[in-house]
Parts: structure tokens; C-alpha cells; sequence
């Protein structure tokens, strides 16, 4: 039944987009055809056919209906609910049905809110048309060569698996009498349930500012209409990718058992480079909004991030990564390369032709300015992205040409990232100080000589008193002066307002904070990375990491903790067998806790995986990771501990509650005289 | 106090502060004494995934990473160590490309994106004369 219904739901929602396409053109081209009302089936019934696909992929894998190929083969009787569920997204076939809907559901709540307008209007009907033609490739492919509702017609071996498949759901199917289960490291951390989904709405997201851009150059429009009304959509976008990036690498820290969190890998490079443009992105279309500048620009970094985020799905998803030469095993890689071809050819020829017409390019009255600080800020995110998409594709580019491998990794990436953050890290601090149009050096002083000595004065206690190594140094010095600069003009503004309204300091930072949400939400944003970069430096640089065997009852010193193996235990779950030690940690004879690492074997797929085993405090993580068997004494364990690493998630979440900030709260009522937009801030 | 004398004491406890910092900075711990580790995140596991041999649980890594520890136990420069890979593994092997003709656009891409990007803005500014925006 799910094949059925999944196929009836793929296919009418390519119709659907189709539909959404042409009508959305339309539109485009003859304002009188462009009201919400004539896109009001497509748009519906895009969202209703793609949440039926859906539906029908999550029941098949509830219910364990091994007909559908794709779910024998990600999933198990065995599977425990929670990773039956994601395990819609464990593979590429079902991730496109998830896709799929989020595209969707972006595209319902675009034109939702176009219904709300007051009349017809093409910019918004050419937007959904363009979110029509992303919403049929997308399908296309699920219909296609990425069919993830394909019919079971020859079961595997011992009936584990699907081995042969077909698209029409009406094929004698043989169905297997035991599915496979997600890949054992998709079915190991709860996390999996949460990280894909929200990478996906950020990935997705980013498609309807995209889509408002093409629309806005395909009409000719000056201004910043499609900026202003994609600006919500926009927050949300990077607010989950930020939240997806966070959670990617809190993931691997918890899962692959390295003790890392970011290994460079091109899976994790493509999440970040889109998130690196889409950060240029939402910087230019503040000040593009405030100040006029940069309106070419701003479409260039949309186009790029919509390019990016199809980019890393090739990436990742054609086996292009493992070799050059094996991505045309499957016919996924070539449509993927064809698709991104075509947006880039497409979406730039648009550009090209029209940026003369929409694009002003007024010269700024000083470098020296907010403005400058702002191009500044696009010049480093801009080079480190571009570092990232270098090493990303420049091994597969010579293996390419020459069929030599070249390794491109975390040293060549820690290199050239190092200067380029903290250089982003001193700009954050100045930047929101620096006044609009021209700035005198005189005001810019004023604001930033008590933050600096602030911040002086905490990395020169810290060299006397704790002689850290100089990259921690120099985290405390740039962290806590981009914080500085953040609290000082809270407190300068709080004062100011309290003095005028005898309010009480907290009320009116609060105030202050509430009536330019934009601005004080990228400022909530800039403490969380400066938290987080203040993470990875302590952390990195102050780990321990060490390999010991231990045997029953022999105390081991590690790190200031005294660890001891006082037992091992064996437990049988549905999918797996557990296998671990149980090792008490004291630190000065006291309990601190008892940790339990240990090995999963899953029955069915037969891999064994190790899960570390974490204990959290304060001053930083122990880590604990099983090296052999815990059944075999001595057992060998991989030991790390990372100070303040939870600095690092902390920061991480900040940044996207930053994000939230700007999207969510509402400026206070006011009863006096409402102040100009953006007065708040000089 | 004069209002001199009081700016002049601020200056001079500003520089004393950024002088210790900088000490701090340049006596400060190296970041990673351990030459095996170091190298061994140079070293790229040739049965994993994109991994280096430190951070791979493989066996093939562990006994690479071992070999490591033997070659810097007896002396030898890290360029050694990691052309005695090269050689056996080829260019591959190296997570930490070289600067060579191959891999120059590697190198020189960045470069060039930060000098153009510069460029660009520079040209941004407006030009003494030109009537203001």
C-alpha cells in the first residue's frame, strides 16, 4: 500500500509543480494573471501530494511493509521506533520524499502569505514559479532515478534485503521476510532523528530567497522588495542550518567515537559552505536594506548559496567523494551535475541580463564606515569559503584530470582557517561600533578603548597566572572584546533610556534589545561564535589524550582522574548486542561517576560500532572510547579530555538563538511617539 | 591628578597590558608537543574515509601510527617521516598537500580571492571630488 500511495503522491506532486510552473510564469509575465487565487490549487496540492508521499514512507517503515524496496533495505522489524522513523532519511531515496516536502511546505506558506497582499502581484507569483521548477526536479528525480517507492520484486538471500525493484507498483512483488535496518551508525544516537531534518529546512529554506531574487530580476525591479519579503524566510533558513551545523558535529563527537567534532570532511564542508554564503548573504541584505549598497551582490550570494546547497548534495550524495570515476555508477551523480549545471548557467545568464536594470552601484562616502566593516565581513566569510570549496573539490578535480590522488585535509583546512577567524573575530568586534557613512575615529575610540582594556586586561591575567599556550591567548583576547563591545553598548543604551524613563538598567536593556531586533539579534549572534570559537581553542588546545590498557581493579591516572575497569557487562536488544566495561571515575578519591563505553554489535548487518561514553562537567568532558574487546582483559581504552568542549555547543546554539531573536520577538507597544526605524542604533 | 597626566598613566597601563600579552602569546606552551600526534594527523588512513591515521580506530591506522612513533623514537625529521610514507602510499597519503605545481591553484586560489575581493572594495570608496551618495 505504501508503494502505491507514496508513487500516486511523487507523481501528482511533480503535476502539481509543473502546474505551479507554468501558472507562476504566467503570472510573471501578465500581472492580471498573478493573483494567489489562480496558484491556489498547485500550491495546495503540491503540499497535500508531497505530505501523502511522506505519510506513506513513514507508515511503510512503521509498519514494516518490506514490499517497498527502499524500506527492506533501511529498515527492520527489529529497528527500535524511533530510528524506524528517521530512517526515512537514513538513505538518499527517502531524504529526497523529506526534501521533497519541505520544499513544499516552503512553498504553501509563500504563497499563504501572498494570499494575505492586497492584490495581484507578479514578483511573488514569478517566486512561486520558480519554487514550482526547484519542487519538479526534485520530484522528477524521486519518479526517476532516485525512485524511493520502488516495489520489491526479488527478495534477498535468506529473505534479508530487496535485491531487484521495480517502479511500477503494480509488479509481482516478493517481499523479504526481514529488512536490513539503517546503516548501524544511523541507528546509534537519537540525534539522527533530529540533525537531517533541520539541515534540511535550512538547506530548503534558502530556496525561497532564491526564488523572490530570479523572480525580481526577471521583472526588472529595482529596490529591495524581494529582500524585505523573504526576510523572515531567510532567519529561518540559517537559523536551522545553524542549528543543523551544531548538531552535525555534536553528532560525530558523540558517535564516531574520535573524540573530534569537525574532521574537514567533505560531508561537513558541504553544509558549512552554504552556511558561510548564507551568512555574506543575510549581513548584505541588512545593510542593503538600511543603506541602499550592494544590491548586485546581494542577488550574487543568494544565487550562490541556492548553487552551494545543490552543490554539497551532489557532493555527498553521488559517490563522487569515494571516486571520481564511480559517480556514474549510479545515475543520480550526472542528473544532480545537469541540475546544478542548469541553476548556475540559468540563474547567472538572469543575472547577466538584467543586473544593469536592478542593480545601483553608489559609491560609499568612506571605507571607514559601518558599510566598509559590512564588505569586510563579505571579503573574509567570502575567502573562507572559498578555501573550503577549493579543498573540498580540488582533489576530486586532479584525481579528474590526471587520475592521481592528492589528500587534501584538517591541516591544509586548520592553516588557512586559523588567521581568517580570528581576523573575523577582531572585524565583529569593531564593526558593530563603527557608525554608518563615515566614521571618526574620534566616536569609534570612545567605544571601543574600555571593552579592549577589558579584554587586555582578562588575556594578561590569564598569561601570569595560567601560561596557556598563545591560540588560547589570543581566543580570550578576541572573544571576550567582541562580547566587551556587545555589553557596552547594551549598557550605554540601557543607561541612556533609563536615565530619560526612570526605568529600572535591566528593563530598558531589555527594551533596547526588543525595539531593533534585527541588530540585536545578529549582537546575540556574534557573542554565541565568539563563545564558540573561545571553545574550540580551549578545547583543542588544552586536550589530553592518551591510550591505556586497563585490567579489573587497577586504578589508571589520566588527566587528574583516577579510572578504574570494575567490571564488563553483555545485554541482547532487539537489533543489537551491547558489550562494554564499566569504568568508575574518582578524582581525589572522590566518585565522580561511572562510565559505561561500549561496543554495538547489530545483528543483522553484522558491523560493530562503538559508542564513547561521555561524563560532562564544568571544566570539560572526559571521553571514554572502547579500543578492543571489553570482554578481554586488560581492555584498551582511548581516553581524551577536552576542556570547556560544551563551550562549543553553547556557543553554537547561541548563534542560532540570535537568529530567533531577530525572527521572533516583537518590538514593545509604545505609547510615545514611535522612533524611525532602526534610531536605536547610531 | 591632571587630566594629562591621567591620560598619559591610561596609555601606559594599555601598553604594559598588550606587552604581556604578547610575552603571553610567545612563552606560551606549544600547541602540540606530541610529534606522533602532530604527524599523525598529517597522515591520511588509506582505508578510511577522508580520516587521518590518528584519528582512525583501524587497525591499519593504529599499526601506521605505530611506525610513526618507531620513526620519531629514532630521530627522524617530520619531512622524513612523511617522505617515507609518500614514497610507499604515494602523494595521496598526505592530508597536508605540498606546495607544488599540482597543487599550486590550491595555495594561490585563496590568495587571489583575498586580493580581488580587497581590490574590489578599495574601488568602492568614493574618489576625492565625486559628489557624495
Amino acid at each position: 500500500m505504501s508503494a502505491l500511495f507514496g508513487t500516486l503522491g511523487t507523481w501528482a506532486a511533480l503535476a502539481f509543480a509543473l502546474v505551479l510552473t507554468v501558472k507562476g510564469f504566467l503570472g510573471l509575465s501578465n500581472p492580471a494573471r498573478s493573483s494567489a487565487r489562480s496558484l491556489a490549487i498547485p500550491a495546495v496540492g503540491l503540499l497535500v501530494s508531497a505530505g501523502v508521499a511522506m505519510a506513506a514512507l513513514e507508515i511503510g517503515l512503521l509498519t514494516d511493509d518490506f514490499s517497498v524496496h527502499y524500506i527492506a533495505n533501511n529498515s527492520a522489524s527489529t529497528t527500535p521506533f524511533l530510528y524506524k522513523a528517521a530512517s526515512a532519511w537514513a538513505a538518499l531515496e527517502g531524504s529526497l520524499v523529506l526534501w521533497g516536502l519541505v520544499l513544499a511546505a516552503f512553498t504553501f506558506f509563500i504563497w499563504r502569505a501572498m494570499r494575505r497582499l492586497e492584490g495581484p502581484d507578479p514578483l511573488w507569483a514569478g517566486a512561486l514559479g520558480v519554487m514550482g521548477v526547484v519542487s519538479a526536479f526534485f520530484f522528477f528525480m524521486m519518479v526517476s532515478v532516485s525512485n524511493p517507492f520502488e516495489v520489491c520484486t526479488q527478495a534477498g538471500s535468506f529473505g534479508f534485503g530487496c535485491e531487484a525493484a521495480s517502479a511500477w507498483p503494480f509488479s509481482t512483488i516478493s517481499a523479504p521476510l526481514h529488512g536490513l535496518g539503517p546503516n548501524p551508525l544511523l541507528q546509534n544516537h537519537p540525534l539522527m532523528a533530529v540533525h537531517p531534518p533541520l539541515l534540511y529546512v535550512g538547506y530548503v529554506g534558502m530556496t525561497a530567497p532564491f526564488s523572490f531574487a530570479m523572480a525580481s530580476l526577471l521583472l526588472g525591479e529595482s529596490g529591495d522588495r524581494w529582500l524585505r519579503v523573504t526576510r523572515n524566510w531567510t532567519r529561518i533558513a540559517w537559523i536551522f542550518l545553524t542549528a543543523g551545523v551544531v548538531l552535525g558535529g555534536l553528532w560525530s563527537y558523540e558517535v564516531l567515537g574520535w573524540g573530534g567534532y569537525w574532521a574537514w570532511d567533505p560531508v561537513e564542508n558541504a553544509s558549512f559552505m552554504p552556511w558561510l554564503v548564507a551568512t555574506m548573504f543575510v549581513h548584505t541584505a541588512a545593510l542593503q536594506m538600511r543603506r541602499g549598497v550592494l544590491q548586485a551582490w546581494s542577488y550574487a550570494l543568494v544565487i550562490a548559496t541556492f548553487s552551494l546547497t545543490i552543490l554539497g548534495t551532489f557532493l555527498t550524495r553521488s559517490g563522487v567523494i569515494n571516486s571520481v570515476h564511480s559517480f556514474t555508477q549510479s545515475a543520480i551523480g550526472p542528473v544532480l551535475l545537469w541540475f546544478l549545471m542548469a541553476v548556475l548557467v540559468g540563474s547567472f545568464g538572469v543575472y547577466a541580463a538584467r543586473i544593469n536594470r536592478v542593480g545601483s552601484a553608489p559609491r560609499l562616502d568612506s571605507l571607514a564606515s559601518r558599510e566598509g566593516m559590512f564588505m569586510i565581513n563579505n571579503l573574509l566569510l567570502g575567502v573562507l569559503a572559498i578555501v573550503v570549496l577549493v579543498g573540498t573539490l580540488y582533489p576530486l578535480f586532479v584525481e579528474w584530470r590526471t587520475g592521481d590522488q592528492v589528500g587534501v585535509g584538517r591541516p591544509f583546512f586548520d592553516r588557512m582557517a586559523l588567521p581568517l577567524s580570528f581576523a573575523l573575530l577582531f572585524a565583529m568586534a569593531i564593526g558593530p561600533i563603527t557608525p554608518f557613512r563615515k566614521a571618526s575615529p574620534r566616536v569609534v575610540w570612545e567605544r571601543f578603548r574600555t571593552p579592549m582594556r577589558v579584554s587586555l586586561s582578562l588575556a594578561a591575567l590569564a598569561a601570569i597566572l595560567w601560561r596557556p599556550n598563545g591560540w588560547i591567548l589570543l581566543s580570550v583576547l578576541a572573544s571576550t572584546f567582541v562580547a566587551g563591545t556587545v555589553v557596552r553598548q547594551l549598557w550605554t543604551a540601557a543607561r541612556k533610556g533609563s536615565a530619560a524613563r526612570g526605568g529600572n538598567i535591566a528593563g530598558e536593556a531589555l527594551a533596547t534589545m526588543r525595539r531593533d531586533t534585527a541588530f540585536w539579534g545578529g549582537q546575540i549572534a556574534h557573542v554565541g561564535i565568539a563563545v564558540l570559537a573561545l571553545g574550540i581553542a580551549l578545547s583543542a588546545n588544552g586536550a589530553v589524550r592518551g591510550t591505556v590498557d586497563v585490567d579489573e581493579g587497577v586504578p589508571v591516572a589520566f588527566a587528574g582522574f583516577e579510572l578504574t575497569l570494575v567490571d564488563n557487562f553483555e545485554r541482547d536488544e532487539p537489533n543489537r548486542i551491547l558489550r562494554g566495561a564499566v569504568v568508575e571515575i574518582r578524582r581525589g578519591g572522590d566518585l565522580v561517576t561511572t562510565l559505561q563505553p561500549r561496543l554495538n554489535e547489530y545483528r543483522i548487518r553484522g558491523q560493530q560500532i562503538a559508542s564513547p561514553a561521555v561524563d560532562t562537567g564544568l571544566r570539560g568532558d572526559l571521553y571514554l572510547s572502547l579500543a578492543s574487546d571489553p570482554g578481554v582483559f586488560p581492555v584498551e581504552l582511548d581516553l581524551y579530555w577536552f576542556p570547556f568542549i560544551w563551550l562549543v555547543w553553547t556557543g553554537g546554539f547561541m548563534a542560532a538563538a540570535g537568529g530567533l531573536w531577530a525572527w521572533l520577538v516583537r518590538p514593545p507597544r509604545r505609547k510615545e511617539a514611535a522612533i524611525p526605524e532602526g534610531a536605536a542604533r547610531v | 591628578m591632571s587630566e594629562r597626566a591621567r591620560k598619559i598613566a591610561a596609555w601606559v597601563v594599555t601598553l604594559g597590558l598588550v606587552a604581556t600579552v604578547v610575552w603571553g602569546f610567545l612563552a606560551g606552551e606549544p600547541t602540540e608537543s606530541d610529534r606522533v600526534f602532530a604527524l599523525g594527523a598529517r597522515i591520511k588512513c588509506p582505508v578510511c574515509q577522508g580520516e587521518s591515521i590518528q584519528e582512525s580506530p583501524s587497525e591499519t591506522a593504529m599499526a601506521m601510527l605505530d611506525v610513526v612513533a618507531e620513526k620519531v623514537e629514532a630521530g627522524q625529521t617530520d619531512e622524513q617521516i612523511l617522505e617515507y610514507f609518500t614514497d610507499r602510499y604515494g602523494d595521496g597519503i598526505r592530508l597536508d598537500p605540498r606546495f607544488e605545481f599540482r597543487t599550486m591553484l590550491l595555495w594561490l586560489l585563496p590568495a587571489a580571492a583575498l586580493i580581488g575581493g580587497g581590490l574590489m572594495i578599495w574601488s568602492r570608496r568614493r574618489r576625492p571630488g565625486e559628489e557624495p551618495s
